[in-house]
């Protein structure tokens, strides 16, 4: 099958995909497409989260917000923006990582963040984090 | 020269993804196989792939059974690797002035959607403006709309791995680190090779076939046994990020209308790539800062914060193309040729030469089927529908996993994404779940487990195998953690361990600084705190 061959084949369906849209009203795909890939396990980001998110990814793994503020459920402060913030796909495999103790006390973020070298809303990348895990 | 040759029915040179998936067909049907490869398996032109197992849309222009050729083959492979593939959702936006418009575009995604059950991908869908810009906050404000198409992304490191460790447990012997230095010859036919391995030590093995699967290297194994191998090799760069940046893959044209992929992976982005002649060295290549602006440039334009992410890497590889003259670099086919060099009169040396890693898997087939036929040998091929290891069985829910090992899921999700089924496994050989490269997560235990059990001899190996200094900290937080493990693993004294991390150090230092700026001085300069006493430079 040549190239001609193939040229051609794509010219008819190009012809029967104009045909199909001129008699047929199109609807929406976007639910469809979100609904089968956070089934999936891939969760997009909000808008608003996306507005923050170049922010919240700024992670260089120093440590320092350690000193500062100690765990979200048994997670170590720093891995929620070195590794949880990171993955695409079944970040909702370890929200029991995440999940904290009846009466535990949410750290300290702005003390955590105050000592950050490079400015990460902690805060904001825990709710983050929290909603992609919890789906 | 010391012990006596070792014989073999085939030796393969090569261990990218295609000599070691011949190595592992050739040796589940029967064979002997020794595997060698210069350095690590899949350190070149594999591992600086785009990571992802495509069908090939873009040959519905030019062949559709090569489309439905490489689907096919793209679904055997997400079939036996489960554990490795990740689905990646591309959102491929539509802008004034491109070349395809929406319409053209979303022809070709219906008439890519016939071949889509192949590999087990969903159909297309079609966005408006509106709706591309909910599903995807990032993208220029212009577009006229979108389309979506699905494909694979893969670790290539550990596929390639998973391919070497199958051949060896079918009996293949695999050596890492060995060069083949000179192809023995006996009046003009070859029967075997002469190789220096990781101690520097030579040695010859004996076989009836030599299998020449180098990569861009073919021309120069070629050259040992005074045949050529005509290549016009390409060299190609990525921008890695660590971490997520969009929520779709996303396809861009660059300013001379190439296509270009922002691809999505388990944690992190992979931006590329360039496609341009090559004519250097093959054993140094390096990124250019022109090559990271071109990126940057086309994707700048569909998705305008691009350049507020930091990257932490580069990649570059050069691909084996076929020659062809008077055609652009993009517009070379990725077709591959199993040439058997018989008809140029040496007996015994088969080359397989182009080709791509989406069909690695049948290139390995085809190649495998030319040796055994020169062989006399008659065994099916079984690859395609034979579980890589860690795909035997059904993987156990991370959380579950994590609370009976007392490791955190995260860890699990990227042990089980390493090792899959045999994830307990890996954890049980290194009996300890302290955390030693935070970014991954990964386990001493993983670490301790691919130094005795996956061939990795120096840290460069440990980050293809398992991912040490793979993320954000780019190795600052656990490099020299790692350097202690594999060295009590392998022996090394206190100044070889020194030296390990320092050589890794200056090796990753090459493929970070093109993209070093703003945030990655930051880091940088965390970087040298931690590796202060290394004396680097």
């Amino acid at each position: 099958m040549g190239r001609a061959d193939s040229l051609a084949k794509l010219a008819w369906a190009y012809g029967l995909h104009q045909a199909r849209r001129r008699v047929s009203r199109p609807k929406s795909q976007l639910p469809a497409l979100l609904d089968t890939y956070t089934r999936e396990g891939i969760r997009p980001l909000t808008a608003a989260e996306y507005a923050e998110h170049p922010r919240l990814v700024t992670c260089i793994n120093c440590g320092l917000c350690a000193f500062a503020a100690t765990r979200m459920g048994k997670t170590r402060l720093p891995d929620l923006a070195s590794s949880y913030m990171r993955l695409y796909a079944r970040v909702g495999d370890a929200a029991s990582d995440l999940a904290a103790e009846s009466g535990a006390a949410e750290p300290d973020f702005a003390a955590a963040s105050a000592v950050c070298p490079v400015g990460l809303p902690l805060a904001d990348v825990a709710a983050v984090v929290r909603r992609l895990t919890a789906g | 020269m010391s012990a006596a040759p070792s014989a073999h029915d085939v030796c393969v040179i090569g261990g990218g993804v295609t000599g070691a998936g011949i190595a592992r067909d050739l040796s589940m049907r029967g064979l002997s196989v020794l595997l060698l490869d210069k350095g690590d398996w899949g350190a070149g032109t594999t591992g600086a792939s785009s990571w992802m197992i495509h069908g090939g849309p873009r040959y519905l222009e030019f062949d559709w059974d090569t489309t439905r050729l490489s689907t096919q083959d793209a679904g055997y492979i997400v079939s036996i690797a489960r554990n490795l593939v990740y689905r990646v959702v591309f959102l491929i936006p539509v802008l004034p002035h491109d070349r395809n418009n929406i319409e053209r575009m979303e022809t070709a995604m219906e008439v890519y959607d016939r071949f889509q059950p192949l590999k087990k991908a969903h159909p297309h869908r079609r966005l408006t403006p509106e709706e591309a810009h909910r599903a995807e906050p990032g993208l220029a404000p212009d577009i006229l709309g979108a389309v979506t198409m699905e494909e694979w992304g893969i670790d290539p490191h550990r596929l390639v791995w998973a391919n070497v460790e199958d051949a060896i447990a079918h009996g293949a012997r695999a050596l890492n680190h060995t060069r083949v230095t000179e192809l023995i010859r006996d009046a003009g036919k070859v029967i075997g090779v002469r190789y220096r391995g990781a101690d520097g030590a030579s040695s010859e093995a004996r076989a009836r076939v030599v299998v020449n699967a180098t990569g861009p290297w073919s021309a120069d194994i070629a050259g040992m046994a005074g045949v050529k191998v005509h290549l016009r090799p390409a060299k190609g760069i990525h921008i890695v990020y660590p971490h997520r940046i969009s929520n779709f893959a996303i396809s861009a044209e660059s300013i001379d209308g190439r296509d270009l992929l922002m691809v999505s992976h388990a944690g992190f982005t992979l931006l590329g790539t360039t496609d341009d002649d090559f004519y250097g060295d093959l054993d140094a290549v390096d990124v250019l800062q022109d090559e990271v602006d071109y990126l940057l440039q086309g994707f700048e334009r569909v998705f305008p914060d691009i350049r507020r992410y930091r990257p932490v890497r580069t990649t570059t590889g050069v691909r084996p193309t076929l020659f062809k003259w008077r055609k652009y670099e993009d517009e070379l086919s990725r077709r591959y040729e199993v040439i058997d060099h018989a008809r140029e009169g040496v007996e015994g040396l088969v080359t397989i030469a182009g080709g791509k890693l989406s069909m690695y898997r049948l290139m390995a087939e085809e190649t495998s089927d030319a040796v055994c036929r020169k062989l006399g040998h008659q065994a099916p091929c079984t690859t395609a529908t034979t579980p890589l290891p860690g795909n035997e069985s059904e993987m156990e829910p991370a959380a579950e996993l994590a609370a009976r090992c007392g490791i955190p899921a995260l860890a699990v999700v990227k042990l089980q994404s390493r090792h899959g089924s045999r994830a307990e496994k890996v954890l049980d050989a290194g009996k300890s779940t302290r955390i030693v490269c935070r970014c991954e997560p990964l386990t001493e235990s993983e670490l301790v487990y691919a130094a005795g059990h996956e061939q990795v001899r120096s840290l460069a190996d440990a980050f293809r195998r398992v991912g040490v200094a793979a993320g954000p900290c780019a190795g600052a937080a656990c490099v020299l953690r790692a350097a202690e493990i594999v060295g009590r693993e392998l022996g090394w004294s206190a100044s070889q361990r020194f030296e390990a991390a320092r050589d890794f150090v200056q090796g990753a230092w090459l493929g970070r600084a093109p993209v070093l700026d703003h945030a990655g001085w930051a880091q940088e300069e965390l970087a040298q705190g931690a590796f202060r006493g290394l004396r680097i430079g």
